[in-house]
């Protein structure tokens, strides 16, 4: 039983990441409408990325969902057509797998806030090691790469980290996580 | 002869409700019989369907136990919701998954699916599902329960969406199919089912056998249970028309129309769905539309609503629909789906959305939200989510939530559908009511007794067109004209 | 999208190795940094794009448009804030060298690679098929295969649902609030039921998968079988042979010299 993810929990997971991707999609209109002005004020919001994988760790609380979440989102938005295509799907991998480790840091047993942040983190450093390939950054000038990171790392806080947890939070209050969370041993026991 | 499906002193009960759902219950199905579960709304059918497929615990977690409980190994089931039970992208595919569930060789399948889609009626291909209406789907989900060749079936309310003749259709169709299966069967309308079946159970509120036996037996000796719990038994509408009798008057004739239509027509994608010649609809009357599954009645619903793409003449209280602001203000709206309308959280907030969107103060909200909740009986739900809720009780729940705040026009998309009969008569008598005051009831429904007994006009929709208008009113204005269609 | 198209070889390939296939190729993208190497294979690819995808000509160049955002947006922040010596102009901040403008031109001719192959790889392949295929060829379990199908047939009716929700609050009056605080309400009120209905709708539809005997046994058939053919060898042939004569290309005769 223990042992892996059932069909319920991979499938709500990906739709959620799909949801996500679609919201990714819309969001990169934005992102790169400010980011020609090169001052990096896009890294602001950069964060916004890293979003399904907390989200849907935090729903469903299981190994193994925030690295599916970030993969599926990824897909999700290269099959829209995203001209992002491959590139996202790459980088969903190494976002994933590093928010993976960290909730993995904490057994899958924590689910406050500070987890959130620290999840985030983690993402937004694999997305910046991904551009150190990718993109070259290292040639940035010092005080211009500073600026990027400062700005990036500010922004996944907020997005995957704060509104990841709020979100989920709210979405508690609808009663919709119990779907998906095992049933307690008290509920049982009122069977009596 | 050990059954086939059973299950012995059935406790269960929803996280966070007051009180179980089962208590001790106990029911047995022998291999090769047909029963059906009557009981009503909300009373726990869907449920119990549920845990004697096993689907209860195996794949939905709710806290339960039995003593015994005997799931069968080879099983279909018919769902309610008609939208979320495909998991392809096309009719064919899906039909293609349960072969391949199944190890059906590939080079068989091709075939197998085309028959499966003749057997259910559809005349389908390599078709996207979406575009399906809300019958087609349904008549899709028993091709693929078909197709799973089953000894059990299980069919919650498999013909709640579908038109009179589908309805016949299905269930000659699952009659043929079913003869030498087990088929437990959850269903309110029950004129066509009856003849099918040999036994019956019935269940009360509270989720208890009340009677369990031979269906002739349960039928003349249980008729005052039936009555008093609102289920439906043959009869019923002849015994409630005798005591409620409508007038179907129509005595606001007077002023300018309050829908006007001409040459009229409603889009999806770009390709016209549903036109209108001309129509005129006045105050205070009862238009029932009717039609074929995918004629276009939701989508003529949706064109006044002003949800699609039209072109052609629209005035609504002599203003043409473009210059009006909200169209809302003066029509409301109650979808097909339930489930597509749901915004808030709670049954008591959902209720109580548009109130507080307006303004109004807390007192009359609670005093208006209360009064709407016994009236739909669903005061024991009130701090559910609307998803949790029966099928029925959703449909309460839109059906309440849309009509809080008093509009000119009420337009509803099959509002009686998986209702049991105390609850639709509840529903209609508030319509009624509404209309007696001048309100105007747009209604698509599938139920003959409505437009024979409430309708005080009839729309037929056909592919797309509303080909007849007749005008049944028994006093006061009368404008009887059938309107050639452009086909 | 219910666009129509016309099949071409691309359309043939087996789907699983058209994505190593485009793997393979970003991973060596991004070793190369030969400016006149990239710009060759990047041409090689937009060849594919524009004449071998079965679109018509039109829809192909609107669907350019955002390449050239991509080519812009990537490189201009490398041309105008990289390091370098050899400087060509400065103003403020902004220091243009030949180094970060050849850098930013590297950049942005790997991003414009990365996009056109993801692009031509979407447009030449069904989701449905991928899915079918990298079960049979990559042993992808069943049950992540047939979650990622039933979460993309998912994807219309999400939008659907969203245009629903939105018709529903008109039809509750929701639609009177203005200005920001109602933007972040309204933000609320969209996101909030849009994601919990798709939760509770992929839980039911994953409960009726099961109610069909779906289980993640690998000894299924299925509808749609894919292997290898002719055409699959021509499609590796065909980026080996752009590799190696872009890179040749690019030695004999750059286009730009550094
Ligand atoms: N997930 C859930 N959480 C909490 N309560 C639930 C849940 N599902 C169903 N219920 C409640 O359990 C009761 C039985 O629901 P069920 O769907 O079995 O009714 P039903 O007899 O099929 O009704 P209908 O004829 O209207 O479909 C209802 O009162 C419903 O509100
Ligand atoms: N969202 C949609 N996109 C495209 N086509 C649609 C859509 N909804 C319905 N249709 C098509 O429009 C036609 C009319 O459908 P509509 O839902 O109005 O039928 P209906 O009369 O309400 O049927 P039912 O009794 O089954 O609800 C059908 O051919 C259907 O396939
Ligand atoms: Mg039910
Ligand atoms: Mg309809």
């Amino acid at each position: 039983m223990k042992k892996g993810l059932k069909l319920t929990d991979i499938l709500v997971t990906i739709v959620i990441a799909v949801a996500f991707g679609i919201v990714y999609i819309l969001w990169g209109s934005i992102y790169y409408s400010v980011k020609p002005l090169g001052l990096h004020l896009d890294q602001l919001i950069y964060g916004m990325w890293f979003i399904a994988g907390p989200v849907a760790f935090f729903i469903l609380r299981k190994p193994g969902v925030a690295l599916l979440a970030e993969i599926a989102a990824a897909s999700g938005e290269f099959f829209l057509g995203s001209p992002w295509g491959l590139t996202v799907l790459l980088y969903g991998v190494v976002q994933g797998l590093f928010a993976e480790l960290v909730f993995m840091g904490f057994k899958y047993k924590k689910f406050n806030m500070p987890v959130a942040v620290l999840a985030a983190m983690a993402s937004c450093l694999a997305s910046v090691i991904m551009d150190f390939a990718y993109g070259e950054i290292g040639a940035l000038s010092t005080w211009n790469l500073s600026l990027f990171m400062i700005a990036r790392f500010v922004g996944s806080i907020f997005f995957a980290g704060v509104t990841a947890y709020y979100l989920v939070k709210v979405l508690e209050a609808t009663g919709v996580t119990n779907l998906v969370r095992p049933v307690s041993n008290k509920d049982y026991a009122e069977l009596d | 002869m050990e059954p086939i499906v059973s299950v012995e002193k059935l406790r269960m009960k929803f996280p966070g409700d007051e009180s179980l759902i089962f208590k001790d219950l106990s029911l047995s199905f022998d291999q090769g019989e047909k029963v059906l579960l009557l009981g009503p709304s909300g009373c726990g059918k869907s449920t119990l369907l549920q845990v004697l497929s096993g689907l209860i615990p195996n794949s939905i977690e709710v806290p339960m136990k039995a003593e015994k409980l005997k799931c069968p190994s080879s099983w279909g089931y018919v769902f309610q919701d008609p939208d979320s039970q495909f998991c392809m992208p096309f009719a064919d595919e899906e039909i293609a998954f349960v072969l391949e569930n199944l190890s059906v060789p590939k080079e068989e399948m091709k075939e197998k699916i085309q028959n499966h889609f003749r057997k259910v009626g559809l005349n389908l291909d390599h078709t996207s599902i979406d575009t399906l209406s809300g019958g087609m789907k349904q008549r899709l989900a028993i091709a693929s329960v078909l197709a799973l060749e089953p000894e059990v079936i299980f069919l919650d309310e498999p013909t709640a969406m579908l038109d009179p003749e589908g309805t016949k259709e299905i269930w000659d169709l699952l009659k043929e199919v079913g003869k030498d299966k087990t088929v437990i069967i959850v269903e309110h309308k029950i004129d066509h089912v009856l003849e099918f079946i040999e036994r019956i159970v019935l269940l009360n509120d509270d989720g208890q056998i009340i009677a369990d036996g031979p269906r002739d037996t349960i039928l003349s000796l249980y008729k005052n249970e039936m009555r008093e719990h609102g289920i439906w038994f043959p009869g019923v509408w002849d015994e409630y028309i005798q005591k409620y009798a409508p007038t179907r008057e129509h005595q606001f004739t007077d002023g300018l129309p309050l829908l006007d239509v001409q040459g009229f027509s409603g889009f999806r994608n770009k390709e016209e769905k549903i036109h209108v010649e001309e129509l005129k609809v006045h105050s205070g009357e009862w238009i029932v539309i009717r039609g074929e599954n995918g004629a276009g009645k939701s989508t003529l619903l949706h064109a006044l609503m002003q949800f699609i793409k039209t072109k052609g003449t629209y005035e609504l209280l002599g203003t043409p629909i473009k210059i009006v602001k909200n169209p809302t203000d003066h029509m409301t709206f109650v979808f097909q789906n339930p489930e597509f309308q749901f915004v808030a959280n709670t049954v008591y907030e959902e209720i109580a959305y548009s109130l507080r969107i307006d303004k109004r103060p807390q007192q009359e909200i609670d005093e208006r939200v209360r009064s709407l909740l016994k009236v739909f009986r669903l005061e024991a739900h009130r701090d559910k989510h609307p998803f949790q809720l029966s099928m029925g009780q959703k449909r309460r729940l839109s059906v309440a939530a849309s009509i809080v705040i008093d509009k000119k026009i009420i337009l509803l998309d099959e509002p009686t559908f998986g209702q049991d009969s105390k609850n639709t008569f509840a529903l209609l008598e508030w319509f009624e009511e509404y209309r007696r005051r001048g309100i105007t009831v747009i209604m698509v429904t599938h139920d003959e007794h409505i437009s024979k007994n409430f309708a005080t006009r009839i729309w037929t929709v056909k592919d797309g067109n509303v080909i007849s208008d007749e005008n049944i009113a028994q006093a006061g204005f009368v404008e009887t004209k059938v309107k050639r269609s452009v086909m | 999208m219910n666009v129509s198209y016309a099949e071409t070889w691309l359309h043939g390939i087996n789907p699983s190795l058209k994505l190593g296939v485009l793997i393979v190729l970003c991973i060596v993208a991004l070793f190369i940094h030969d400016l006149n190497y990239m710009m060759n294979i990047t041409i090689g690819v937009l060849l594919l794009f524009l004449f071998f995808t079965g679109h018509s000509i039109k829809r192909i160049l609107l669907l350019s448009i955002p390449f050239c955002f991509i080519f812009i947006s990537t490189s201009s922040a490398m041309i105008l804030f990289g390091q370098g010596e050899k400087l060509w102009f400065e103003w403020g901040l902004i220091s243009i060298t030949e180094e970060s403008f050849m850098r930013g031109l590297l950049v942005g001719f790997r991003a414009l690679f990365f996009a056109v192959l993801g692009l031509t790889f979407s447009l030449t392949t069904r989701p449905v098929n991928l899915f079918y295929s990298l079960m049979q060829q990559v042993r992808l379990k069943p049950k992540y295969a047939y979650s990622f199908m039933a979460a993309l047939r998912l994807i219309p009716i999400m939008m659907e649902e969203f245009q629903t929700i939105r018709n529903a609050m008109k039809v509750r009056g929701f639609e009177r609030g203005k200005g920001i605080k109602s933007v972040y309400f309204k933000m609320k009120a969209y996101s909030v039921p849009l994601l919990s209905g798709s939760i509770r709708r992929a839980h039911r539809i994953a409960v009726a998968m099961e109610a069909k005997r779906f289980t993640d046994s690998r000894d299924r058939t299925y509808y749609y079988e894919f292997g290898f053919s002719k055409k699959d060898h021509g499609f590796i042939l065909y980026f080996i042979i752009l590799l190696l004569a872009g890179f040749y290309l690019s030695i004999q005769f750059p286009l730009v010299s550094i």
